[in-house]
C-alpha cells in the first residue's frame, strides 16, 4: 500500500517535470500553455492578494446549497417512491427521462427565470445532485434479500420497523456512493451555471480569464476546482468511515 | 395435546396445473420433535412456510395453538435454511433483534442474550460481526436468536444442511439440549435421514406428486440421545427402514 503511494507521487513529479521541460525548451507561449512553475507562482500570488477568496466562497456557497437541497430531495423522494412497487412503476418512465435530460442545458432557461443571482445556480446544482441520489436510494432500499424480508415477516415486524432496521441499513452504502457521485457533479454544475452568467465564482473567473487571455489564471482555477472536488469527495468518505462503517461491510472484503 | 394440526391442507400456486401439496394431514403434540423428510422439490419447505404463516393454503386449515393460521404467530419461531443474519449488527445485536421489534432491550435482555449465546458456545464472540464468523458459528447465532424468545414452537428448514459433518453433529447435540431445556415443540425439515432419526420423536415422510404424508415413523428412543447412538444396531435398523421407504418412492433420492 505504502509503496504504491510512493509510486503515484513519483509519477506526478515526473509528469510535472516533463511538462515544465517541454514548455521551457520549446519556448511555448504562456497564452497557449503556461509552465507548472508559472501556474504555481500565479496561484501563490492570487492567494496572497486575496483575489481568489470571494470566488471560492461564491462557488462553495452554490455547491453546498445545491448539494444539500438536492440530497434532501433525492433521498427523501427515493424513500417515498421505494415504498410501493406501484408508484415505482408509474414513475419509472419519468425517472428515466429526467435522467437522460441534460440538466446543464437548463441553465440558460433558469437564468431567464431567476436572473443572475445565486438562485439559478443553486437550482442547477440541486438538479444535478438529485438524480444520482434518488436512484441510489431507490436501488438501495429495494436491494434487500428475500431471505431477510422473510425473517422480518416471521418476526412480525411492522412496515416501519422493516424500513428502519432492514431496508435503511441495506441502502446505506448505496446512498453513500450516490453522495460521492453527486458531490463531484455538484462542482461541475456550479461552474457551468456560472459560465452562463455570473460575476463571482470560479466559473465566472474562467470566463474572465478567457477574455483577458490569461491562460495561467485559467489553469490556477482548474487546479482549485480539482482540489475542491477531491476534498468534497474525501469528506463524504470520512463521514462514511466515521459514522457508517459497519453498513459497508461488503466493500471492505 | 395436539398443538399443530393440518387438516386436508392443499396448496396450488397461481398458474400451476397441479397442486404442490394435496390432502396433507398432520398432527403435532406439545413438546414433540417431528422431522419431515422427503426428496428435494417434495414441498417440505412449502409445508413448513404454511405452518409458519408465511404462506396460506389454498384449501384446508392449519390450526396452531387453537388459532387458524393466516399470518405468523408470536409463539412460532422460524429458522431458515441459510443463516440469515444482519451484517451490520454484532452477534449480540443480531440475537436481540426479535426483542427489539417488540420493545427497547434492557440489561436483563442483554444478559439473557449472552446466556443463550453461551449455551451455543459463542460466549467469546458476542461482539463480532457476521463476516468474522465461520458457517457453523453463523448457524449457532441463528439458533441463539431462535431460542432468545423461548419459542413454544420452532420451525426449522434444513438449518444444518450447509455445514460440514462435524459441525453438524455438534449443532445437533446443542439443538437437542436446547429444545429440551426450553421444551419447544419442533418441526424440523431435513434430507439427511440419519439426522432425522437421531433428533426426532417422529419422522414424517412426504412424497409423491402432489406431495402428501406417505408414512410416519415413531422413533423408539428416549430424548437426549448420546452421540454414539448413531452406531447402535437398533438405530441403524431404523435408519435403514427409513431409507428403504424413501427409496421405494422411486426416482433419485436426494
Amino acid at each position: 500500500m505504502k509503496k504504491t503511494r510512493i509510486f503515484s507521487f513519483l509519477l506526478f513529479i515526473i509528469m510535472l517535470i516533463t511538462w515544465e521541460f517541454v514548455v521551457q525548451v520549446k519556448g511555448i507561449s504562456k497564452i497557449i500553455l503556461p509552465a507548472p512553475t508559472t501556474i504555481a507562482a500565479n496561484l501563490f500570488q492570487h492567494f496572497q492578494s486575496g483575489y481568489f477568496y470571494p470566488h471560492i466562497i461564491a462557488t462553495a456557497f452554490e455547491v453546498f446549497g445545491g448539494f444539500f437541497i438536492g440530497a434532501i430531495l433525492g433521498i427523501g423522494l427515493g424513500f417515498l417512491v421505494a415504498q410501493s412497487k406501484t408508484t415505482q412503476e408509474i414513475l419509472q418512465p419519468y425517472i428515466i427521462a429526467s435522467q437522460a435530460m441534460p440538466k446543464l442545458a437548463l441553465a440558460p432557461l433558469l437564468v431567464l427565470w431567476f436572473g443572475f443571482g445565486y438562485t439559478p445556480k443553486i437550482i442547477i446544482v440541486a438538479l444535478v445532485c438529485f438524480f444520482p441520489l434518488f436512484e441510489s436510494t431507490v436501488t438501495g432500499l429495494s436491494h434487500v434479500s428475500r431471505e431477510k424480508l422473510a425473517l422480518f415477516q416471521s418476526l412480525k415486524a411492522t412496515r416501519f420497523q422493516t424500513l428502519r432496521k432492514l431496508r435503511l441499513p441495506t441502502a446505506m452504502p448505496f446512498i453513500f456512493s450516490g453522495l460521492r457521485v453527486a458531490v463531484v457533479l455538484s462542482v461541475v454544475g456550479a461552474v457551468i451555471s456560472e459560465f452562463i452568467g455570473a460575476n463571482k465564482g470560479l466559473g465566472a473567473l474562467i470566463i474572465a480569464s478567457q477574455g483577458m487571455l490569461d491562460t495561467t489564471l485559467m489553469f490556477s482555477v482548474f487546479i482549485l476546482l480539482t482540489v475542491i472536488g477531491i476534498l468534497l469527495y474525501q469528506l463524504i468518505n470520512w463521514v462514511e468511515a466515521l459514522f457508517f462503517k459497519k453498513y459497508s461491510y461488503s466493500r471492505e472484503k | 395435546m395436539t398443538i399443530i394440526a393440518c387438516q386436508d391442507v392443499s396448496l396450488q400456486f397461481k398458474g400451476d396445473q397441479t397442486p404442490v401439496l394435496d390432502h396433507i394431514d398432520l398432527q403435532v403434540q406439545k413438546g414433540e420433535f417431528v422431522s419431515i423428510i422427503g426428496k428435494s422439490g417434495s414441498g417440505k419447505t412449502t409445508l413448513l412456510q404454511m405452518i409458519g404463516g408465511l404462506l396460506n393454503p389454498t384449501k384446508g386449515d392449519i390450526t396452531v395453538l387453537g388459532n387458524v393460521i393466516t399470518e405468523p404467530l408470536t409463539e412460532i419461531t422460524y429458522v431458515f435454511q441459510r443463516p440469515v443474519l444482519l451484517e451490520w449488527r454484532t452477534v449480540l445485536e443480531n440475537v436481540l433483534m426479535p426483542i427489539e421489534l417488540k420493545k427497547r432491550p434492557n440489561q436483563e435482555d442483554r444478559n439473557k442474550a449472552k446466556e443463550v449465546l453461551a449455551l451455543v458456545g459463542l460466549a467469546d464472540h458476542t461482539n463480532k460481526y457476521p463476516h468474522e464468523l465461520s458457517g457453523g458459528m453463523m448457524s449457532r447465532v441463528t439458533l441463539a436468536r431462535a431460542f432468545m424468545t423461548e419459542p413454544e414452537i420452532l420451525l426449522m428448514d434444513e438449518p444444518f444442511s450447509s455445514l460440514d459433518a462435524m459441525t453438524k453433529e455438534q449443532l445437533q447435540l446443542e439443538l437437542m439440549k436446547l429444545t429440551d431445556q426450553f421444551s419447544s415443540t419442533t418441526i424440523f425439515i431435513t434430507h439427511d435421514i440419519t439426522e432425522a432419526a437421531y433428533l426426532s420423536d417422529r419422522v414424517v415422510l412426504l412424497g409423491e406428486q402432489p406431495a402428501r404424508v406417505v408414512k410416519e415413523f415413531q422413533m423408539p428412543f428416549s430424548r437426549l440421545r448420546p452421540k454414539k447412538l448413531k452406531y447402535d444396531p437398533s438405530f441403524i435398523k431404523v435408519v435403514k427402514e427409513l431409507y428403504d421407504s424413501i427409496d421405494g418412492l422411486g426416482g433419485s433420492s436426494s
